[in-house]
Order: C-alpha cells, then structure tokens, then sequence
C-alpha cells in the first residue's frame, strides 16, 4: 500500500504476545471479550481450553482465533494470563492424547513455534471440540498449505510513515559514491534475465560488459555473478558477493569468470591478490564438486588467495538450535549451564560468523584489498559476512534507518530465500530447508551491540521485533524467497512493510547510549569469552529467567534525561521570572538563560 | 585468533640484536638517570642495567629498555621508553607504571634460553645458571617477563635472586610496611603524597569526604547499634587489651541479657574464645550474629541454649533463633582456593586460542560461579529468614572468620542500602573481615607459606559484583572500585590486610617498636597506613571513577512516570519497637511460625520436626522469592540476586584486564558509563544551578562549588561532542599492553622448547630443573 497520510492506527504490536500476566483493568473487562484486532483481522473461532503453562501449571481460559492471531484470556486467573501469539509463529501443531485417553489434562493439541516456544492446550475429549480447533489452526497457520494468503494481504493498518520507501537501490548506491569511474550500474537483470534471486539493479566493474556478465554467469552456481555490495570510502577496496564457481568433479575452468575476477582486482587499482572468501569449511566446498560446484584454484586464478571460513551449513545450525532450545524451554538446564550450551554450539556457530566478518571487513579496511565472498549459493552465509562486514565497517548500517536498508539489501533484495528458511504458512515443518540463518544473523548484531553499547542507535527490542516479524507474516518484508516473486506478487503494494511499523514509533527502537560516529571501524572480538547467550531473546517466555525490562542502566539513564529536562525547564522559568523582576539591572554574573545554553550546546 | 590489527609503526622499534658497544654509548648517561621513586623505609636492595621488558606477544620490537630494581617495597622498571600501544595508565601515586609490590608476587620463574633451563626460585634459593630471563606471576593475575640478553649475567641473577628473597619474606615483620611506618614514627615530617600516613583514621580524604568507621573504638560499635536500632544490644568491653581472645576485637556487640561474667564463661567452650559477635539488626528486630563453634562437648548443649535464649531475649518478638551451619551448605576455603587456581589458570595462564573452544565448559569446570552462586544463594536465604521469618540468624562456622565473613556481610550488603555506599561498603569490610578476624595476613599469604591461602576476600568483591551488575543503580561504587580495592589488598603498605586479627598488630608492632626504639606512648601498636585513605593511592581527580553515575543516592531526585520526583526513602524505621512490624505481628501472630519448633528446641536444622516442615518453608521461602521478583525493585530496599546458570558472570573487568586478546577497543561497558556519567554529571551542575539560583547567592562566590563534579567524565570537558575518548576498552582504566605476553623463541612455544615441561602451569605442576 502507498504512503498514506491518514491517521495512523495505533497498532498492538508484537511484544505483547508473551505470556505475561496482565493485571485486571476495571471490573468490566473479564465480561468485555474485545480482544485485539487489527485492521482487516476477522474472528474464525473461540473455545474453552486450558492452557498447559509450563512455568505457572494449568490455565482455564478461552482462546480466540482469528485469520491472524491465537489469543488466549484466563477465566480465573488474578491477574488474568494473557496468550497472544500470531499464527505466523506456529511450526507443527500435533493431536495429543486420543478418545480413549485418561488422566487429567492428557487430551489436546500441542503446537511448537518458531520462537523458541511450545504451548499446550488440554482439551474436552467429548464433542470433536478437537477436531475443529485443529482444522481451523492449520488452516489459518498455514495459508501456503491451503491455497490462502498471507495475513500480510488482508492486513489493513495504517502508519504515518511507509516503510516501502526506506531502501531505494539507486540512492544507496549514490550514498556510496556510485556509479564512478571504475564500477557501473547495470539494468541486465532488469527482468530477472541474468539471475532470478538477484535484484534488478547491480553494481558492476565499469570494465565488464553486460555480455562479459552473461558469460561469467554462466559459471556460477544460479547466475549468481560476483556484484559489489559495498565500497570503501577511502581506500575503494569492494566487498564483492556471488555464488559458487562450477568447477565440477573435472575441476572445468572458465576464462570469463578468471577475467572478471581480474578485473574486480584491478578496478581497487590495487597489485596485491584479490581476497576470495569461502565462508564453508575445506571439505565442503571440496564435496561440492560432485554436484558441479566448487572453489577458485589456485591454478585457474593465480591473482586471487582463497581462505576457508570455516561456517558451517543450514542443516547444522537447525540442529544447533535445536538443541539450544531442549536446555532452555521450557525449563533452563540449570545444574550444568555451561557445558550444555557448550554441547549445543550455537555460540561456536555465532563465533566462526563474526570472526569471518571480522576478516572480511579488516582486509577491506587495514589490508586495502578487494575481497569476494561466496558459500555455496550465496544467499545463506554470504549474506551473513558481507552484512555483518558492513556493519562494521560503516557507522550508516548502525542506525535505525541504514540497519533496515542493510536489512532491505543484502538479505531480502540478494534472494535470501526467506519463505523456504522459515517456512512461512507452510505446514510441512520437517522441510530441510528451514535454517535459523537470519536469528543467527541478528544474533551476531546483538553480540556486537553488547560489545559496542553506544554505537548502534537501535535498541534490543528493535532486533526482538524484527525476529518477531520474521515469523508473524503481518508485514510483507519477509514474504517470498526473491525479488523477483515479491514483484510478481505485488507485496509493495499489496502488503505493508515492516520499517512502517518501526519509523512510525522510533522512540521505542531507539538506544538511548548512541554516539554518533563516523567511519570508525567496530570490530567485536569474537571470543567464547565474550559471546553471550541472548538471554532476552532465547529465553524470553520464562519468567523466573527473563531479565529485568526495562534494562536498569537504559532506564536510570532515562529518567537522567528527563531530569536534565525538568531542571532546564525550571531554569529557564525562574530566569524569565528573574528577568521581569530585574529587567533593566545589567545583570553583572552569567545570567540563568547564559548557564542554560551553555550547557544545552553539549546536547 | 588472527592479530585484528598490526601494530601501526608509530613508535621507536628496537630490533634486535642492537649493536653492544653502540647501545651501552648512548645509553650509558641515560640509564644513570634512571632512578627508582622511593617510599620512606624503601631502600634499592639491588638492580640490573640494559634490562628488556617484553611488551608484545609475538615481537620483540616493541619492547622496553631500562632498569630493573628489586626494593624492599617491589620490584621497579624504569625506562625512558614511552609505553608503546598504550593509550591510557591509570595511575597508581605508590607504584610506577611497571612496578610489582613484592606481596603481589605469586611466583618467580628464571630461565637460560642456551642451557635450556628453568627454575621457579623460592627463598633462599641457589641459581646455578646464569638467567637470560625473569618471569614474573602475580597474584592479579599478570604476568611480565624481562629479559637480560643485554644485562651482566650476575647482576641478572642477584636481582633475581634478591627478588626472590624479598617477596618471600620469613617473617611479618619483614613485610615493607613495617619498615615504612618505623621510618614515619622516626622521621614524622616525611609524609607520602602530603597526607599524614600515621593516623590510620581511614577517613582522610577517602572518596566520599566522610570518616569510615574502623570499629576499634567503643563508640563505633554504639553508633551502628543505634543506627540500626538494636536497643536489645550492647557493647561488650571484657576483650580490653584482648583479654579473653586474641583473634577477637576489643569491642564488640553482645545481646544485652548476657553479663560480661557469663560471656567470660562461656568463651573458654568456644574455639579459640570467640564467642558469638552481633553483627547487624534488621528493622524488624531480627539480629545477624555470627558464633565459632563450641569445643566443650559436654557444655555444648546448656551454653549453645544460653546464647540462643539471649539472642532470642533480644529480638522485640522474641522470636526464635535460625542457626545456619556454614561449614555444611558452602563450600570449604580449599575448594574456594581450588577454584580460584582453576580460573586462573583458565582466564591467564593457559593459552587463549587453545582455550577457546572448550571454554563454556572449563569455566564451568573451575567451580568458580557455582561456589558465587552458592554464597548468594545461601545468603539470600538467610535474607528471607530476617527478613520474612522475623527470626534472628546465627552464622556457625568452625572458627567463624572465613565463610561467615562472607556470608554476613552479603546479607548485609543485600538488606541495608547503607552498605551499598562507599563509606557504609568500608565499614562493612572493616566491622565483618577486619574486626572479625578475618585472616589476611594468611588468606592473601603475604609471606608466600602457601597451605592457608584462600581467596574468600575476593569471592566477595566478586558476589557483590554480581549484584552490582544486576542492580546497577543499587550501589554508590563502581566496579572498578571493587577491581582497585582488590588490588590493594597486594599492597603491603596498609595496615588493613595485612595481620590475622587486631591484636596481631598490636602485638607485632609493638615488638616491633621495641626493637627500633620507637616510643609509643598511649597507642596500642603502630598506627599503619589504611586502605581507605584513597588519597595515598589515587589523585582526588581519579578517586571519581570509584562513583558509580548510575547510583540513586537517598536524596536524589527521581523520576516515575516521566515525573520527577524527591526521591523517599521507604518506609522502614530503623528502630527497636515495633514500628516497622506489621500489625498483625504486634499480636505476637506469627502465621508462618508453624514451622517452628518448640522454645528451647534451638538448633532448627537438626530437628526432625523441622524436617517434616522443610518443604512447606521451602515453599514459602520461593514464594517470597517469586514475589519479590514480580514486584519493581526498591533499590534503597532488599535487593536479591537472580542465580540462575544464565545470570551468573564472570567478571570481565577483574580477570581479563591484563589479557590483550580479550580486550574491546573502544568498547565495553565503559563505553555506557561514560555517557551516563556525562549525562549525571550535567545533571549535577544544573542542579547545583537551580539551588544557586533560588537562594540568590552570587554566583561567583560559588564556583568553586560549580567546579566540584561527582564524575570522573565532565559534560564540560571540550571532546564531550566528539563521543568517547578514544583510550577507552574494555580493560579500562587497566591495560593490557605489556602483560602476558607469552614467550615465544623464534616461533616455538616455550612450554615445547622446555622438552614438555609447561611452564605456563602453576606450582603444583611445574618441576624445579636446574
């Protein structure tokens, strides 16, 4: 939908879907059965269940389900239990229990979520209640699975600002400085000719052609041809991203892609070898040859130094996290902490991204050299480098608005396939497709901003959010695996973006310790010593876990501020009372209005 | 790990081998220069010419050329050389950038690169071998190494051995200390960084400008009676010249129902006649006393009930007493000890990379957080029995100075925001560890006899810590005051850890007196410097960072809703009636009581009717834990700790400081504090603006007022604009550069160049060769 300038609806967003408890407002409100609605959201069903709490035990309420959401109230809780959580999340929903059944509680449905949670709803056994509570799940948790849309179409909410408008290519592009004389624009895939999961618009070597491109294409895994993504402002080393080279079991060379390598070296107008990233280990880029895949040798590009990164495939960093979730949820495996997230590896995994990141942006930056970055198809762990090396390397990817266009770039416009990794309306929850690269990706971001606290304007819950929208398909932002489908199926216009959501409340995401910086390069140290399981995040539904929210510093800091405001208000109306008095007595001392703006200059 | 960044070629490089004859040219009338900053008392016992200290782990090219002294006081490195990759040195007005104060020791380690030889040197030892280097390990963790390739062999190997011998001292009196206070006693004009060291009054000049109670005198024990409004409670003088035990203080608190005669009594039945010491009263009337165990079998019974009735007699409800037998339910000081030497191991002396990929589970494997978690755990218990219960609570431990000086003072820590402030913090180390015999002077093994050490002092900087970083609002210190306290315990020069108890200073220096010609009047012993006189060790300016901007102090304003606020103190009058009681207790109704066992029946924990009754109290104690955790936080109230696996931390600051691989340039979370504390600090001005204004005074005559800021970062200072200093890290104020910087021979390992013996391993492991 285009920008709108109505009044923008006062959405109910996410982070209200916890199970928190709310507390009863008025006498009225357990009669009131007004439940969240957002603007094209419609109620299919309601029905009596209990809730299976694993941290608070059985909860008798009613849960209500529309074409977006499952919410659940509590009918006798004090304060009342609160379950609002959109359909987008659910993974599997199993039937537990038959007719036959016994034991108290042993009938109903049990549904795993994408979010690091289960939840359980016993059931009466009498009366197919089951049946279409779990028939009118299914249907709406899986659109895809039922020829349905997403809720993202149906979707109605206004917001003051249009997220759509965040990431324009062109602009991005001009912000680094191009086209210049050494890289071009080029319109080759303009309809998606040269490669379907690229964008439209890319950014190559002034002294390629759009026939050298076609040719070069032709080597690479999907089309994916090496393109730039980011350019140093300084030293005018690219970071390059592409797929794999098809080299085959018969190690096939191909003089176009060996030139087009050149002359991505040459245009940095650098003499040293250009820098090849393989973000897989060794052995497996090597087994990719049997299925016509590989990596640059040594003999075929004697100008370019290939390092393997070591990161492993999305089938490991499913299992990893889902080992991670067996010792956090329901409860935390509290009598070997450590070693237990040792043994699920998600912070080795976590580690190996960002020290590849790490090397990717100090050979840009310290080693003046171009680098190219490429897994096996580029769109999982190349993404995951060359954003993550951006991010460190410049300070715009930092802010609230460059962090969506990094977002908008490097992952959905470069065919992170998005629908096939989260599985979006999609029933079949055992697709192997599926891989939390994205969570792994904002995982990392969280790390650095723990490292970094001042130097990323966006806070906590602006990643928590993004996560959360990951799944819930209210927004169109992550439909589809490509640009090319997203086009096809008109999400720009049809849904709305997510950055609507987040530009039109911006106070909410901001991180109030920001210090704007320019051009300084951060670079985390990647370190067991230092990585920390995000514990806001991962652990968030546990409530003798959950941290303190507010965060205690943000909050002092918070409350600071508005000191600073009041002290500066009372000063400036006792100087303008002072000021009546005194009118014309030259004052001889600095005057309050003096002392106010000195110190207001700072700010 | 890769090296992110190679060194920029900024600064001077010495490569190596620099011709001789050259270097000893120029540097010849330099090096004479180069002269040791002497402490009254310190005298040079030795010192080596053309010394390398090694700065960087892989090159040599940043090392430093000096002199290395080995004093009474530490060993000293003095160089013309600027520190290279260095941005920023806190520093220390006792030590120089490269000294080591001798008790700060751990282990000396000399090696012949030619002979392939190596010998960890002890007191008194021989070198058959000339030393081409000196290793040094200290006790916080660092580790600097010096090479003598350019030095005379001999004179390397005297200043090795002197330092050995001077850090391993035979006898306390030994300790620099003594000397240093013999010198003031002798000499009263000369005074260190123009403060009067004599007095020991602890509160000259110390961070917050206020006196920190010692409690050596009557009338500090009186004052906390009153300020907690014990009014059951007394002070008992029957240890006057210590009298009755040597390891007690003069002055201490007894449950006014017990007459001195009867306390003499019953002390002979105690270890070591350490009858039970109050400690802290909760405004509900509860008591924390802490009691050594009773010896005396037969009497165990009668006097243990003797005690409690008192301790029962004082409490306005007259409530029953809870006995927490320490000794069973925390671990012992030698796996604390155990643990200590595993982390160490771990976070310095173990190669970082190697590390690595087993690290969750090493750190798991040290016991160091779990035995943090215990003491919190156990200590918030004990919170809740105060707190909850309206029960006093008896600290039993064997001896009663080790684990109860932790555990008491945790629980105090937690319950009464006075000691979460700077002042009330000091008097809580001096009433729990100093007064109560905690035994510094073998616990930190200052005189290196290692069977006794144990570092319970540090597991407590360490709990509060955890506290500190989970209510960082909470406390009126930083970390990195925790971090500097810490360190100074290796500083041989205060008089505050450096004895087991009292009376061994009186009795020590009062020998030694005798022994120098020292009159010394009325005083009982010398008067040693101490700890808490910040001003001997730190500039008024660097005292700031011990303020924590984060800290809501009891008058300071605040904000609720986005109003502001003067902020109240909660309601809880710290005073003996009944007052802050509630009513339904008045009627002598205490509901949860059931659990209690009989009158008289005292020792809760062994009865099998308290047994029975466990589960229902533990379900209490968790309810009240669920509770108070769902409620917001009153940080001028109770506050307790979160102890789940994922909420304890290892403390970065203190054990990665000196670790280069482990530091965040530019970052960390000192990077936050520092916009906190600009943000606090402008807050204070406009507030000081807004009084200044309202009372009409000139503003003038105030500036000095205007000038005086709480924070170490000014809002007024010209970079503010700029963002954060760029010297900032995570090791800040600590550095670094210049430690651990692993030795490598042409690209080998030491530990394989030694034919397999690790050098890198601590005492146990590593076998003298020579």
């Amino acid at each position: 939908m285009a920008s709108s300038s109505t009044p923008k609806y006062n959405s109910n967003s996410l982070e209200n879907s916890s199970s928190k408890r709310t507390l009863k407002d008025g006498t009225n409100w357990e009669q009131n059965e007004e439940i969240p609605r957002l603007p094209g959201e419609t109620r299919v069903t309601d029905k009596d269940v209990i809730y299976m709490c694993p941290f608070n035990g059985p909860v008798k309420g009613r849960v209500y389900i529309t074409n977006y959401r499952l919410y659940l109230r509590s009918v006798e809780n004090d304060p009342v239990v609160v379950l609002n959580v959109p359909l987008g999340v659910i993974s599997r929903i199993e039937k537990m229990g038959g007719a036959s059944s016994r034991g108290e509680n042993s009938y109903g449905l049990d549904i795993t979520c994408k979010d690091m949670r289960n939840l359980r709803f016993a059931l009466k056994q009498e009366g197919h209640s089951r049946r279409d509570i779990f028939e009118v799940l299914t249907k709406y948790a899986f659109p895809q699975s039922h020829n349905l849309l997403f809720f993202a179409f149906a979707n109605e909410e206004k917001f003051s600002e249009n997220g759509w408008m965040v990431y324009n290519p062109m602009s991005e592009y001009r912000r680094q400085g191009l086209p210049n004389e050494r890289w071009r624009v080029t319109f080759i895939n303009e309809h998606y000719g040269l490669c379907d999961t690229y964008p439209s618009l890319l950014v190559v070597p002034y002294n390629a052609t759009d026939d050298d491109l076609k040719k070069v294409a032709a080597f690479r895994s999907r089309n994916r041809i090496p393109v730039l993504s980011w350019i140093h402002p300084e030293t005018q080393a690219v970071i390059m991203r592409c797929s794999q080279p098809l080299v085959g079991m018969s190690g096939k060379r191909n003089k176009d892609d060996e030139r087009y390598l050149d002359i991505i070296r040459e245009a940095n107008g650098q003499i040293s070898k250009l820098t090849i990233y393989d973000a897989r280990p060794n052995v497996n880029a090597v087994a990719n040859k049997a299925t016509g895949g590989g990596y640059e040798s040594e003999d075929a590009y004697p100008n370019a130094e290939l390092f393997f990164l070591d990161i492993h495939n999305i089938h490991v960093m499913r299992e990893s996290l889902k080992k991670l979730k067996d010792i956090v949820y329901p409860n935390v495996e509290e009598s070997h902490w450590l070693s237990s997230l040792e043994s699920t590896h998600w912070l080795e995994h976590i580690k190996l991204v960002l020290t590849g990141a790490i090397q990717v942006a100090d050979k840009v930056s310290s080693g003046r050299s171009s680098v190219l970055v490429h897994c096996s198809d580029g769109w999982d762990r190349t993404a995951q480098l060359t954003s993550l090396a951006m991010l460190m390397l410049d300070s715009y990817y930092r802010t609230i608005e460059g962090f969506e266009v990094l977002v908008q770039k490097e992952w959905i416009s470069f065919g992170h396939k998005f629908a096939s990794r989260i599985g979006h309306g999609d029933k079949n929850h055992a697709d192997a497709d599926r891989s939390p690269i994205f969570l792994q990706f904002i995982d990392c971001v969280w790390q650095m901003s723990k490292q970094f606290p001042t130097a990323f304007e966006f806070n906590e819950q602006f990643l928590i959010t993004i996560l959360d929208h990951l799944y819930s398909c209210r927004f169109g932002t992550f439909l589809y695996n490509s640009e090319s489908l997203r086009e096809k199926e008109k999400v720009s216009e049809k849904t709305l973006s997510l950055w609507s959501l987040i530009n039109s409340e911006k106070s909410k995401y901001t991180n109030p310790f920001y210090t704007k910086e320019l051009n300084r390069a951060l670079y985390p140290v990647a370190s067991m010593r230092h990585l920390e399981l995000w514990v806001n995040y991962y652990i968030r539904w546990n409530p003798r876990i959950r941290q303190q929210q507010p965060n205690p510093v943000e909050q002092r800091y918070m409350e600071l501020l508005a000191l600073r405001d009041d002290y500066i208000r009372r000063l400036e109306e006792l100087q303008i009372t002072n000021n009546s008095k005194i009118s014309n007595s030259s004052a001889s001392s600095a005057s309050p209005s003096q002392m106010v703006s000195q110190v207001q200059t700072h700010f | 790990m890769f090296s992110l960044k190679q060194p920029k070629p900024t600064f001077k490089s010495y490569l190596l081998p620099l011709p001789q004859a050259d270097d000893h040219i120029m540097s010849e009338p330099r090096i004479k220069k180069l002269e040791p900053v002497l402490l009254p008392g310190e005298i040079v016992v030795n010192e080596v010419n053309f010394v390398r200290k090694c700065i960087a782990t892989d090159t040599s090219q940043y090392d430093l050329w000096g002199k290395l002294v080995c004093t009474n006081f530490k060993i000293s490195f003095i160089t013309d050389d600027p520190m290279p990759l260095q941005k920023f040195h806190y520093k220390n007005l006792l030590l120089g950038e490269h000294d080591v104060p001798l008790t700060c020791i751990e282990q000396i380690v000399t090696v012949n690169d030619t002979k392939r030889k190596q010998k960890v040197l002890g007191p008194n030892q021989k070198l058959k071998f000339n030393p081409t280097e000196l290793i040094i390990y200290c006790k916080d963790f660092r580790i600097v190494r010096f090479r003598f390739d350019e030095a005379g062999p001999e004179s390397a190997k005297k200043v090795c051995l002197a330092i050995a011998h001077y850090s391993q001292p035979t006898d306390l009196q030994l300790l620099f200390a003594f000397e240093y206070v013999g010198e003031i006693y002798h000499n009263p004009a000369k005074k260190v960084n123009g403060i009067d060291p004599g007095g020991g009054g602890g509160g000259i000049g110390s961070a917050s400008g206020q006196q920190t109670p010692l409690f050596e005198t009557y009338s500090d024990w009186d004052r906390e009676i009153k300020r907690t409004g014990a009014s059951e409670w007394r002070v008992c003088s029957v240890n006057e010249g210590y009298m009755i035990s040597t390891c007690l203080p003069e002055y201490f608190v007894v449950p006014s129902s017990l007459a001195d005669q009867d306390l003499k009594l019953y002390s002979y039945s105690f270890i070591g006649r350490r009858m039970p010491l109050w400690s802290w009263n909760h405004p509900n009337g509860s008591a924390l006393v802490r009691m050594a165990n009773i010896k005396d079998v037969l009497q165990q019974r009668r006097i243990d009930q003797r005690i409690c009735n008192a301790i029962t007699r004082s409490h306005p409800l007259r409530s029953d007493v809870y006995k927490s037998d320490l000794d069973k339910c925390l671990p012992n000081i030698q796996e604390i000890q155990a643990a200590h030497i595993k982390l160490k191991q771990l976070c310095v002396n173990e190669p970082f990379e190697e590390t690595e990929e087993k690290w969750l589970s090493s750190l798991e494997n040290t016991h160091w957080l779990e035995y943090i978690r215990s003491f919190l755990k156990h200590s918030a218990e004990l919170v809740y029995m105060m707190e909850c219960k309206h029960v006093s609570v008896v600290l039993q431990e064997e001896e009663g100075r080790d684990l109860s000086c932790l555990a008491a003072s945790l629980i105090q820590v937690m319950l009464d925001p006075y000691f979460r402030t700077i002042v009330g913090f000091q008097s809580l180390i001096q009433k729990e560890w100093v007064m109560a015999g905690y035994q510094f002077l073998d616990r930190c093994n200052h005189l290196k006899r290692s069977d006794k050490e144990s570092p319970l002092f540090l597991m407590f900087l360490d709990c509060v810590w955890q506290l500190l970083e989970q209510y960082p609002a909470a406390f009126e210190f930083s970390e990195m005051y925790l971090t500097i306290l810490y360190d100074s315990a290796r500083i041989s020069l205060f008089g505050t850890f450096l004895f087991n108890c009292p009376h061994q200073r009186v009795k020590e220096s009062t020998e030694f007196a005798i022994s120098k010609n020292i009159q010394l009047g009325d005083e009982k012993g010398l008067r040693f410097p101490c700890v808490w006189d910040w001003s001997l060790q730190f500039t008024s300016r660097d005292r700031l960072l011990f303020h924590n901007p984060l800290y809501i102090g009891k008058s300071a304003p605040c904000v609720q809703n986005g109003a502001v606020k003067t902020f109240k103190r909660a309601k809880k009058n710290y005073s003996s009636t009944l007052r802050g009681v509630p009513p339904a207790l008045k009627n002598g109704i205490i509901s949860e009581q059931e659990f209690l066992p009989r009158r008289n029946s005292l020792i809760l924990k062994l009865k099998p009717d308290f047994l029975q009754q466990a589960e229902s109290q533990s379900n209490s104690m968790e309810q009240y834990f669920r509770d108070w955790f769902a409620k917001p936080v009153d940080l001028h109230g109770v506050i307790l700790p979160r102890i789940s696996g994922t909420q304890i931390k290892l403390w970065k600051l203190c054990y990665f400081r000196w670790v280069p691989e482990a530091q965040i340039n530019h970052g960390g979370f000192i990077t936050a504090f520092h916009k906190v504390s600009l943000l606090a600090d402008e807050v204070d001005t406009l507030n000081r603006n807004l009084r200044q204004y309202k009372s009409n005074s000139s503003l003038q005559g105030n500036c000095s007022e205007l000038d005086q800021s709480r924070m170490y970062f000014r809002a007024n200072s010209l970079n503010d604009t700029s963002g954060a200093p760029d010297f900032l890290s995570s090791s800040f104020p600590f550095s670094p550069v210049g430690n651990l910087c692993r030795r490598s021979i042409l690209g080998t390992p030491l530990s394989k160049f030694l034919s397999g013996a690790k050098i890198w391993l601590s005492t146990e492991t590593l076998a003298n060769e020579d």
